[in-house]
C-alpha cells in the first residue's frame, strides 16, 4: 500500500521543493488592519523603542552578519529594537514573502529588507506601506518604487569598477568571464551589466559566456572549471559574490593557475580574504554592509518619526588589493568590530 | 533484475536469456551516454581533453556517492530524502573540527560518523517505530540542515588553513590521472557492486524490496537488514560531505541543497524502480554520468541554466518511460 503511494509522495515533495506558489492568506488583508495612531502618526514619547523587522535575503553568508551589526548599532543609537529574521537561502523567495507577511500582521513599526526577488516582494512592500508600516529596502531593491528608500551599493558601478581593475590586471587585452549568481535576481543582473559595460568600454577585451553559481560554492566551482575548459585562453574571472568567489578561487587553485588566471570578486568573506592573501584573488570589490544595515535602520526610524528620507542612498564600494590591505580604514572595512 | 537470484537454478538456456536481458537493460542508458559523449565531444572544443574528463569525474564524485547510497535504499524498497542535508552536516562537522586543530584523519572519521549516525537513526525509526522512510528521512532532512546551520551560526567554515585536508579534494594519484575523490568513488562503487550482487545483504535488499512480507516469512531479518541499509546510505552521505568540503575548501551549511533529488534521479535513470526490488550500482553510475555529462556539456556550450533544468528533467522522465515500454 505504502509502496504504491510512494511515487505520489515523491511527486508531492518534488513539487514542494520546486517552490509551488502557496495560496495567500486572505484572512488579514493588510489594508483592513486598524492603524495604531500612537505608533505611526504622532511623535513618540522620549525613550520609546520601535520594533523594526530587519529581513535579509539569506543568513548563510558573513555579509549579512555585518548588515545585522550595522542595523543593531543604529537601533541602539536611535531607539530601535531589531527583529532579525530571514530565509536561510537567498533563493527561498516564498519563505521571505511569508516573513514579510508575518511582520505586517505583527504590526512592527518599520521594515528594513533586502528583497530575494524584485518582483515577488514588490506587492508585499506595497501591502506594508498601505498598512502604515514604512519600508526601507537595502542591498537588493524591488521592481516598483513603493519603498520609501533604497540603501545599497550601486551594483552596476561597483561591478564596472571591479571589472576595470580586472582588465588592468590582465594587461588590457584578452578574454574574461563573469560568474554571476542567479539570472533574474536584481543584484546579480546589475553586476553582470556592470561587467558588460566595462568590457564594452575596452575593445581589446572580449567576454565569454557567463556561467551562474546559483549562490552555491560547489556549483560555482563547476562553473569556473567549465569556463576554463571551454576557454583555455581565459585571462580572468569576475565573480559576482561570495560563493562565486570561493568556488572560482578553488577551481583556479586546483588547476595550478593562481595568478595566471586573474580573479576579481565581490565581497570579503574569510575565505575570500585568505584567497587574496594567497594570491589566488587579486582584488576584492568590497561593499559596506555595515553602512547598509546602519543607514537602513536610521532612515526607518526617521520615517516612523515622520521625517522626509532620501529615495536613494549609495553606500559605495572599495577596491581592496594587497597594496592597500593593511591601511587602517581597509582593515576596519574588512574586519568590522561586531559586538555579539 | 527481480529474478536474478532464481537465475542460477534455471537451465543454461534461460540463464543466457537472463544475461541478454541484463545487457539490454543497460543498453539504453549506455547508448545514451555514448551519444551524449560523441555529441558534446565533437561539437565542443576542449571536451575530450584529459583535464575536462578528470574535472567531469570530479564533478560527479559527490552526487554519485549519494546515488550509490540511495540505490541500496531504493532497491530495498525505501527512499532517503535526507542525504543532501546529511552531506552538509557531515561537511561542517569535519570543517569545524579542523578549525579546532583536530587531526585530519579524526575530523574525517567524525564527519563520516555523523553521517552513519543519521543513517542509524533513520533506520531505527523506520524499523523499530514502524514509520514510513519517506517521513522519517523528510524529518531528518530538516533536522540535519538546521543543525548544520546552528553549529556554524549559518556561516561557511573556511578549511583552507588545513592544506592536508584540501589536498585530499584535488590531488591526483595513479600517474596523475585519478583525483582522490574519484578514487574513493571507484572503490566505493566496486565494494557496493560486490555487496549488492554477491552477498546475503545484497540479495536480501532485492528480496525485501520486491516483497517485504515474503522476505520476512522466508526468515530474512527484515528489521536488521533495513537498518544496515540506512546506515550504509548515511555513511556514504557523510563521505560525500567530507569529499565536498575538501574539494570546495569550505564546510557549507547550505551545501548539498537538492542533491537528494540528483541522487534519486541518477538511480532512476540507471534503471532503479521506486517501487523497490530493481536497481544496480552500474546502472546508477551510468545515470550519474549521464547527468554530469549533460550539465558539463551544456555549460561548455553556454546553454542557459534554465534550459539545462528543462533538459535534465526531460531526460529523467524519458529514461523511465523507455524502461516502462521495454518491460511491457
Amino acid at each position: 500500500m505504502l509502496r504504491r503511494a510512494l511515487p505520489l509522495l515523491v511527486l508531492a515533495v518534488l513539487l514542494t521543493l520546486a517552490g509551488c506558489p502557496k495560496p495567500t492568506d486572505t484572512t488579514t488583508t493588510p489594508t483592513d488592519l486598524p492603524k495604531d495612531p500612537t505608533k505611526t502618526e504622532t511623535a513618540p514619547p522620549a525613550g520609546e523603542v520601535y520594533d523594526i523587522a530587519v529581513v535579509p535575503k539569506g543568513t548563510a553568508y558573513s555579509f549579512w552578519k555585518v548588515v545585522k551589526a550595522g542595523a543593531e548599532a543604529a537601533g541602539k543609537e536611535f531607539g530601535g529594537k531589531i527583529e532579525w529574521t530571514g530565509p536561510a537561502e537567498e533563493t527561498d523567495v516564498a519563505r521571505q514573502v511569508s516573513i514579510i507577511e508575518n511582520a505586517i500582521s505583527k504590526k512592527v513599526d518599520a521594515i528594513v529588507m533586502a528583497a530575494c526577488d524584485a518582483k515577488a516582494l514588490a506587492p508585499k512592500v506595497k501591502a506594508a506601506m498601505d498598512a502604515g508600516i514604512p519600508v526601507i529596502t537595502i542591498d537588493s531593491g524591488i521592481a516598483t518604487d513603493d519603498a520609501l528608500s533604497f540603501v545599497a551599493t550601486d551594483n552596476v558601478k561597483g561591478a564596472r569598477e571591479g571589472t576595470e581593475k580586472l582588465i588592468e590586471l590582465i594587461g588590457g587585452k584578452g578574454r574574461i568571464g563573469a560568474i554571476p549568481f542567479i539570472k533574474g535576481a536584481a543584484t546579480s543582473d546589475m553586476r553582470e551589466e556592470g561587467f558588460n559595460e566595462a568590457v564594452k568600454g575596452n575593445p581589446t577585451v572580449e567576454a565569454v559566456e557567463p556561467l551562474y553559481s546559483q549562490g552555491d560554492a560547489a556549483k560555482a566551482m563547476k562553473a569556473a572549471e567549465n569556463m576554463m575548459t571551454a576557454n583555455p585562453d581565459l585571462k580572468g574571472i569576475f565573480a559576482a559574490n561570495e560563493p562565486g568567489a570561493i568556488g572560482a578561487a578553488q577551481a583556479i587553485k586546483q588547476r595550478g593557475k593562481a595568478g595566471e588566471v586573474k580573479l576579481v570578486a565581490f565581497d570579503a568573506a574569510d575565505a575570500e580574504i585568505n584567497a587574496l592573501k594567497d594570491g589566488v584573488i587579486q582584488a576584492l570589490v568590497v561593499q559596506d554592509p555595515f553602512k547598509m544595515g546602519y543607514e537602513g535602520v536610521r532612515l526607518a526610524i526617521e520615517a516612523i518619526q515622520g521625517k522626509q528620507v532620501d529615495k536613494r542612498v549609495d553606500t559605495g564600494v572599495t577596491l581592496v588589493t594587497m597594496d592597500n590591505f593593511n591601511d587602517p580604514a581597509i582593515q576596519e572595512l574588512l574586519f568590522p568590530q561586531i559586538e555579539e | 533484475m527481480r529474478d536474478l537470484a532464481a537465475d542460477a537454478a534455471k537451465p543454461p538456456g534461460a540463464r543466457l536469456a537472463g544475461a541478454m536481458r541484463l545487457v539490454l537493460d543497460k543498453a539504453g542508458p549506455a547508448a545514451g551516454l555514448v551519444l551524449l559523449f560523441l555529441y558534446f565531444g565533437l561539437s565542443t572544443a576542449g571536451f575530450f581533453t584529459k583535464d575536462n574528463l578528470i574535472y567531469m569525474a570530479l564533478q560527479i564524485a559527490v552526487v554519485a556517492l549519494l546515488a550509490i547510497g540511495e540505490t541500496f535504499i531504493i532497491v530495498a524498497g525505501g527512499i532517503d530524502l535526507s542525504v543532501g542535508s546529511v552531506l552538509a552536516l557531515s561537511g561542517v562537522t569535519t570543517a569545524l573540527l579542523l578549525t579546532h586543530d583536530t587531526p585530519v584523519a579524526l575530523a574525517i572519521l567524525a564527519g563520516i560518523g555523523v553521517g552513519a549516525l543519521c543513517g542509524l537513526i533513520n533506520g531505527l525509526l523506520t524499523t523499530q517505530a514502524g514509520l514510513p522512510p519517506f517521513i522519517v528521512t523528510l524529518g531528518m532532512m530538516g533536522i540535519c540542515r538546521g543543525l548544520a546551520k546552528i553549529w556554524t551560526d549559518a556561516q561557511n567554515i573556511d578549511v583552507s588553513g588545513s592544506p592536508t585536508f584540501t589536498r585530499l579534494g584535488s590531488e591526483r594519484v595513479l600517474a596523475d590521472w585519478v583525483p582522490i575523490p574519484v578514487l574513493a568513488l571507484i572503490v566505493v562503487a566496486l565494494i557496493s557492486f560486490f555487496i549488492l550482487r554477491f552477498t546475503a545483504l545484497g540479495r536480501y535488499c532485492y528480496a525485501m524490496g520486491s516483497n517485504k512480507e515474503a522476505a520476512r516469512l522466508s526468515g530474512v531479518n527484515v528489521k536488521a537488514y533495513t537498518t544496515v541499509v540506512f546506515v550504509i546510505c548515511g555513511l556514504l552521505s557523510g563521505l560525500a560531505g567530507v569529499v565536498q568540503a575538501a574539494r570546495v575548501g569550505i564546510g557549507q551549511p547550505t551545501g548539498g541543497m537538492g542533491y537528494e533529488l540528483d541522487g534519486i534521479a541518477a538511480a532512476v535513470i540507471g534503471g532503479a524502480s521506486l517501487m523497490g526490488g530493481v536497481g544496480t550500482i552500474s546502472g546508477t553510475i551510468l545515470g550519474a554520468l549521464i547527468m554530469a555529462v549533460l550539465r558539463s556539456g551544456c555549460d561548455l556550450k553556454g546553454v542557459s541554466p534554465h534550459l539545462q533544468d528543462v533538459v535534465i528533467g526531460g531526460v529523467i522522465v524519458l529514461a523511465v518511460l523507455v524502461d516502462r515500454i521495454r518491460q511491457r
